[in-house]
């Protein structure tokens, strides 16, 4: 459906290096990472707006590369929306209608339809000024889907609204790919947000795709630290590969990941663990836990509904999780600073990758 | 505070007393007679008639090639952009008598483009053509500044998603960057028609006949005094007044909406 083959664009100082990605029919594509990593030059040069060096991008099967964005049919939606000031709501979402010569009863008709379906049909008379953010969001969704896009190009769409709409929007955006079957790419920073939306997930940084596929498979599988710390891991082992054995600061480790070939990977080694998978007080069969021993308390955050535990071993090693209130509350245990509590590392979490 | 507030209005009080005292002098010092009769005379009439014509011409002309620039010096960026920008701010920096002559060099009927230009039967010495090029050329900053300063406060994605959205570069041109920058324009079109009325070092040189109102001023300072120019300098001030009060109220009116 949409397939960027090396594609090289080089504005000033920052450059997109040969990337290379493919989003199916009727996939949710989400690029992931940091601010300033290339995300926006990314998507507007997939709509057409810079000039590529190298490579080719094809959409519905055409070579595209040197198609201007009016000649693309691509639908794209950036993070303050870009609605157009001077018109009503009806009036921008019929923008595109227009310049396509629909007859105006069939231009009404379709903008009552997706208004109705975005639930924006009491707003058509309103300038974009007078709107919430989460009704801009609807607009420009709505004036981007009305002329039946092959891809729908998202730019951080949810990142200028406030918690629960966003919390609102992410559902609403799930429910317009359900209903819509639209193939979207979307990028953001935001870790919940690429997770609950993405089928599939590419990770960028510096103006690199650095790692690509199904999210579960990214976050298991994390190809680098960076990769890892992207996704949010912020637990990193150090450990070596001795005579078929993990050696970590902290002792053994009882684990050999699936699909790994220790005999091509480098003796030192980082072993990725999710905060999930540092059980505090394990209490599940033994040979479920890759490492098993006492930590100390070295530090806690009261949040909302969990707490955030900084654990420190006798190595030097530390160690970052969270444990939900009610949890706290089964395990009957006063988490204070100083304190030593078993710790257990679930196998099924842990990763392995390169130092 | 307060002490902040009367500060500032002091100082603001002051230039505009500097500005509105000389005009209020010189209105209240004109007989009412004189500034009757004035009105009436036909030499003056079509003096004031053929200025706000002649800078009107100008600022149109300068409008349709003067909108293109302010859009590229605005949106692209190129190696030559800050010496492309100091060339359209030279005209407010040289005098403009100087402006005037450099005008002749090149339309001069002596000169090779002011040959090809009448060659095909227009003239700019002693022609209206001639006192609107001459006010184009010192006052078109004023437009070309305002259109670029209005043209770069438009986000460029705003044109981006138009381009996505099917327009071409000029449909997005003209439905949305032209409508959203509308206002700067119209300002800077009223300024530098405003500007092209005052024209008197330009346009003597390349047209003293036929007279426009600062040219009819000077001329009647020099051979009756200053009882004589002075009504035509007020019906000037008036009548120019009056048209400025009246567009910039429209483009007040257009920005509440």
């Amino acid at each position: 459906m949409l397939r960027l083959q090396d594609v090289r664009v080089t504005l000033g100082d920052f450059r997109l290096h040969d990337i290379s990605l493919h989003a199916k029919q009727g996939e949710y594509m989400v690029l992931l990472g940091p601010t300033g990593t290339g995300k926006t030059v990314l998507l507007e040069t997939i709509a057409g707006m810079h000039q590529i060096e190298k490579g080719k991008i094809f959409i519905h099967g055409r070579d595209a590369t040197r198609l201007p964005p009016e000649k693309r049919n691509l639908g794209v939606v950036y993070q303050d929306y870009a609605l157009f000031p001077h018109l009503t709501v009806r009036k921008n979402i019929a923008f595109g209608l227009e310049l396509r010569g629909e007859p105006g009863y069939k231009s009404r008709k379709a903008v009552r339809e997706i208004a109705d379906f975005l639930d924006i049909g009491q707003i058509l008379d309103r300038r974009p000024v007078n709107l919430s953010g989460g009704e801009r969001q609807r607009v420009a969704l709505a004036r981007a889907l009305v002329l039946e896009p092959y891809a729908l190009l998202l730019d951080e769409p949810l990142s200028a609204l406030d918690r629960s709409t966003r919390d609102r929007l992410r559902r609403e955006l799930k429910r317009i790919h359900k209903e819509f079957g639209v193939t979207i790419v979307h990028i953001t920073h935001d870790l919940t947000e690429a997770f609950f939306l993405a089928g599939h997930l590419a990770v960028m940084k510096d103006g690199h795709i650095l790692q690509e596929g199904k999210p579960e498979d990214v976050l298991k599988r994390p190809r680098s630290r960076v990769v890892a710390e992207l996704l949010g891991i912020e637990n990193f082992i150090a450990a070596t590969w001795t005579a078929g054995v993990l050696l970590s600061p902290m002792g053994p480790i009882d684990f050999s990941p699936p699909r790994f070939d220790f005999a091509e990977c480098p003796k030192k080694l980082y072993l990725t663990v999710p905060g999930w998978c540092v059980e505090v007080l394990p209490q599940k069969e033994e040979k479920r836990y890759a490492w098993m021993g006492n930590m100390r308390v070295a530090g806690v955050d009261l949040m909302d509904g969990h707490l955030e535990l900084e654990l420190s071993h006798s190595s030097g090693e530390r160690l970052r999780t969270s444990v939900s209130r009610r949890e706290v509350e089964a395990l009957a245990v006063s988490f204070e600073i100083g304190r030593k509590v078993p710790i257990g590392l679930l196998k099924e979490g842990i990763h392995v990758i390169p130092q | 505070m307060k002490s902040f507030k009367i500060i500032i209005g002091c100082l603001g009080t002051i230039l505009l007393l500097m500005v509105v005292v000389p005009l209020l002098r010189m209105i209240l010092a004109a007989d009412p007679g004189i500034l009757k009769t004035t009105v009436t005379e036909p030499e003056v009439t079509q003096s004031i008639l053929l200025t706000l014509r002649c800078a009107l011409w100008a600022t149109l002309a300068c409008a349709f090639l003067g909108i293109p620039l302010a859009y590229i010096l605005a949106r692209w960026q190129f190696p030559a952009r800050s010496l492309v920008q100091g060339v359209i701010d030279l005209p407010v920096m040289i005098p403009h008598t100087a402006a005037g002559i450099a005008l002749l060099m090149v339309y001069g009927r002596r000169f090779p483009l002011g040959k090809a230009f009448a060659s095909v039967g227009v003239s700019f010495v002693g022609t209206e053509a001639g006192i609107s090029l001459a006010m184009a050329f010192v006052s078109l900053p004023f437009l070309v500044n305002a259109a670029r300063d209005g043209f770069f406060s438009i986000d460029p994605r705003l044109e981006r998603v138009a381009r996505t959205l099917g327009a071409s570069p000029w449909k997005a041109f003209f439905r949305v960057s032209l409508p959203l920058a509308w206002r700067p324009i119209l300002s800077g079109g009223i300024m530098m028609w405003a500007r092209g009325v005052s024209e008197f070092g330009a346009v003597i040189v390349l047209a003293y006949h036929p007279m426009t109102a600062p040219v009819l001023i000077w001329e009647r300072f020099e051979s009756y005094g200053l009882k004589y120019a002075r009504p035509v300098a007020v019906v000037l001030i008036l009548l120019c007044l009056i048209i400025f009060a009246v567009l910039r109220g429209i483009a007040g009116k257009h920005r509440e909406v």
